[in-house]
């Protein structure tokens, strides 16, 4: 199991925002490395043939000149005198070596050049070789006078192409890494672009999953996306028009069993005004046709009224209640005047807008509920805060498991006791109807222990103050 | 019996209903004229007019709501409309048409003799009336049965007379909804208020000067109604 989610976790595919903004970054920097590549190797080659071509070009130039002014007489101090007339290139150092003497450069020592470079001078070759003189890297020239038995050596400094070098590296890391982060930026910008229309599917389909089931895509004059509006669209209409035809169809068969109901309710109100005239056993058989027949007929209600619920045509008709006279009033027609209600309602009129029709049937639930499957009532209270009202109805039953308190509210739903709730009076549709016709007054209800801890179930239904008393209260 | 001699008239086109009801309602005592259309029970109604009529309202060709105000435009009998729901604009449409009072199917026998004996009561009960009250150019009269408006007779229905008097003879107190639902159709807490709100309305537009911006059956917000003196 731990193994299972840890596997899962480390597995979890990246995100698509996180691909593309991935896919962006990386390929401004692959861009940029290629780039950046090729303009380092031709700049370097570029920058360094242009020296060394300058520097051979001075170096040829100076060795004919030497050649010229040398004689077979040319003494070794008379050398200084010549090379300070040659030309020298910025950064070029001149060694020049006669017979078997040397007149050297001020920072090098002939043991200084490269012996590959001198072998082949010696041998009677010109030559040039990049090496590292004196601990920086120079080019060496080296041109063989062999009239005179004299050779003449340039050392050209290349520090100053490795600078330049340097410096447009530097530029080059610089513009790819700003072109990575370039290409996350856009990449970022792409994704919220990209997933932006899936957002609006999704925000559709959770408002088609909260049951507005009219909601559409709009089409954004994008070909590629009115593709997916048009597919989600068609999706949501026949879920649509699938949930109508189930909700219109237990209406209509409610209203099929109106006809015969009417017929069979009043005519057994006849046959009961004359129960006298019967005998025992056909008074107790009128008495289980009658009494099964108001459940029939309470059941038929329900099945249409939950219908109008999942077509979404429940409406309320709202009037004003006065919530201290409506309990005391549900309690009277219940025949429970004898329950005690403790009215924490703070000696001040409350006053809700509800329909009360339906908070009658709310009432008459919970009450029916904690007298037939709850071991009786035991008492009602009413409470208000700041923007909420609250009654309670307590019974002395077993209570409900914490585990069925939700489940308690759904249809035709027994609970573990046996049906406690139910069970005995058929379907289990008073429930799902308190919590829509609440849940219809942007309400809540739920059921609870009781405060004191004692045994038994506390059901509470929570109704919204109307803003105009809040209003009203807080000047 | 108490009420030998009171008719009604049902109108209903389903054959088992309309059998069952008259049957319940003889057991009452009451006499039944059965009526299967609209066209029908305008008839009847023309030839021989009860003293309740029960009207449902899905009727084929003229429906419950057309004869209604036919029945209205001659008469002020007492009408119950029989609708198949309670949370539709059948009510209030039915109301407006001039229906007294309602009830839904499947409604029991008793529940029905319950709501014709209170209009019944409403209905004779005129000799037990207060005296006439006067508010300004209003005039209401119970003895005589009569509301004038500057002196002119305006012609009320009878439920629409009993809300006016039981205003009148709490002038300058509010009534809630509950109490009239309860003295003038005999409902207790849960009956619809929208059976007041309709007759306040219907009311208004026949004794208000001007029944957008009521002078005398004024509305109490959280309350319920008054009529000012």
């Amino acid at each position: 199991m731990t193994a299972d989610t840890e596997r899962e976790s480390a597995l979890r595919p990246v995100g698509l925002r996180a691909r593309i903004l991935l896919a962006f970054a990386v390929g401004g920097l692959g861009l940029s490395v290629v780039l950046a590549g090729a303009t380092m190797v031709l700049a370097r080659g570029q920058l360094l043939e242009t020296r060394e071509e300058s520097a051979a070009a001075v170096a040829v130039n100076n060795a004919v000149r030497l050649n010229n002014q040398l004689t077979p007489d040319t003494t070794f101090e008379d050398l200084p005198s010549i090379v300070d007339s040659l030309t020298s290139l910025e950064g070029s150092q001149l060694l020049v070596r006669l017979k078997t003497d040397w007149l050297l450069a001020p920072e090098f020592g002939h043991g200084d050049i490269p012996g590959v470079l001198t072998a082949r001078i010696e041998g009677g070759q010109p030559g040039q070789i990049r090496a590292i003189v004196a601990g920086r890297p120079q080019l060496v020239i080296g041109l063989p006078l062999p009239s005179f038995d004299a050779a003449y050596y340039e050392v050209v400094d290349l520090a100053g192409v490795a600078d330049t070098l340097g410096t447009i590296r530097i530029i080059l890391l610089s513009a790819g890494a700003a072109t990575t982060l370039l290409g996350a930026v856009l990449g970022w910008w792409a994704s919220l672009r990209t997933l932006r229309p899936l957002r609006r599917v999704s925000a559709a389909a959770q408002a088609i999953a909260g049951g507005r089931l009219d909601t559409r895509l709009e089409r954004q004059a994008d070909p590629d996306l009115d593709a997916l509006a048009d597919s989600f669209n068609g999706m949501a209409e026949a879920l649509e028009q699938r949930i109508r035809r189930d909700a219109r169809f237990a209406s209509e068969v409610s209203h099929e069993l109106r006809s015969p109901l009417m017929t069979l309710t009043t005519t057994v109100g006849v046959l009961e005004a004359r129960r006298e005239q019967f005998s025992e056993r056909s008074r107790t058989a009128l008495d289980l046709l009658s009494h099964d027949l108001a459940r029939f007929c309470r059941l038929v209600d329900d099945l249409l009224e939950i219908s109008r619920f999942d077509a979404g045509a429940a409406s309320l008709e709202l009037t004003e209640i006065n919530v201290a006279n409506f309990v005391h009033a549900s309690l009277h027609v219940a025949h429970l005047d004898d329950v005690s209600v403790a009215d924490g309602l703070g000696g001040r009129p409350v006053v809700i807008d509800g329909d009360k029709r339906r908070l009658a049937r709310v009432m008459a639930n919970l009450l029916g509920n904690a007298t037939h499957h709850g071991g009786g009532l035991t008492g009602v209270s009413m409470e208000r805060d700041d923007t909420v009202v609250r009654i309670s109805v307590e019974d002395h039953g077993p209570g409900v498991p914490a585990a069925e308190r939700e489940q308690i509210f759904d249809r035709f739903s027994r609970g573990s006791s046996g049906g406690r709730r139910g069970g005995g009076s058929g379907a289990g549709l008073g429930l799902s109807l308190v919590w829509e016709d609440v849940r219809l007054h942007d309400g809540r209800v739920w059921v609870e222990e009781h405060a004191d801890g004692g045994s038994g179930a506390r059901f509470v239904i929570e109704l919204p103050l109307p803003e105009d008393v809040l209003e009203l209260e807080a000047t | 019996m108490m009420h030998v001699g009171t008719r009604i008239l049902t109108v209903e086109d389903d054959e088992r209903i309309r059998t069952a009801v008259r049957l319940a309602l003889e057991d009452e005592g009451w006499e039944v004229e059965e009526t299967a259309s609209g066209e029908e029970a305008l008839t009847a109604f023309t030839r021989a007019p009860a003293d309740v009529v029960l009207i449902d309202i899905m009727l084929p060709g003229v429906d419950g709501f057309e004869v209604c105000r036919s029945i209205r435009r001659s008469s002020a009998v007492p009408i119950i409309m029989v609708t198949a729901r309670a949370d539709t604009h059948d009510v209030v449409a039915g109301l407006e048409a001039g229906a007294d009072d309602y009830l839904t199917k499947p409604f029991a026998p008793k529940e029905l003799s319950a709501r014709i004996r209170a209009l019944l009561r409403r209905y004779r009960s005129s000799e037990t009336m207060p005296a006439t009250m006067c508010f300004n150019q209003l005039e209401v009269s119970p003895e005589e049965g009569v509301v004038r408006l500057d002196g002119i007779e305006v012609h009320l229905t009878r439920t629409e007379f009993q809300l006016l008097v039981e205003l009148g003879s709490h002038a300058g107190k509010v009534l809630s909804r509950e109490d009239l639902l309860e003295r003038v159709w005999g409902y207790d807490y849960f009956g619809d208020g929208r059976l007041v709100d309709v007759h306040v309305r219907r009311l208004r537009t026949k004794i208000e000067p001007d029944p957008g911006n009521p002078r005398f059956v004024v509305t109490v917000r959280g309350m319920g109604y008054k009529l000012q003196p």
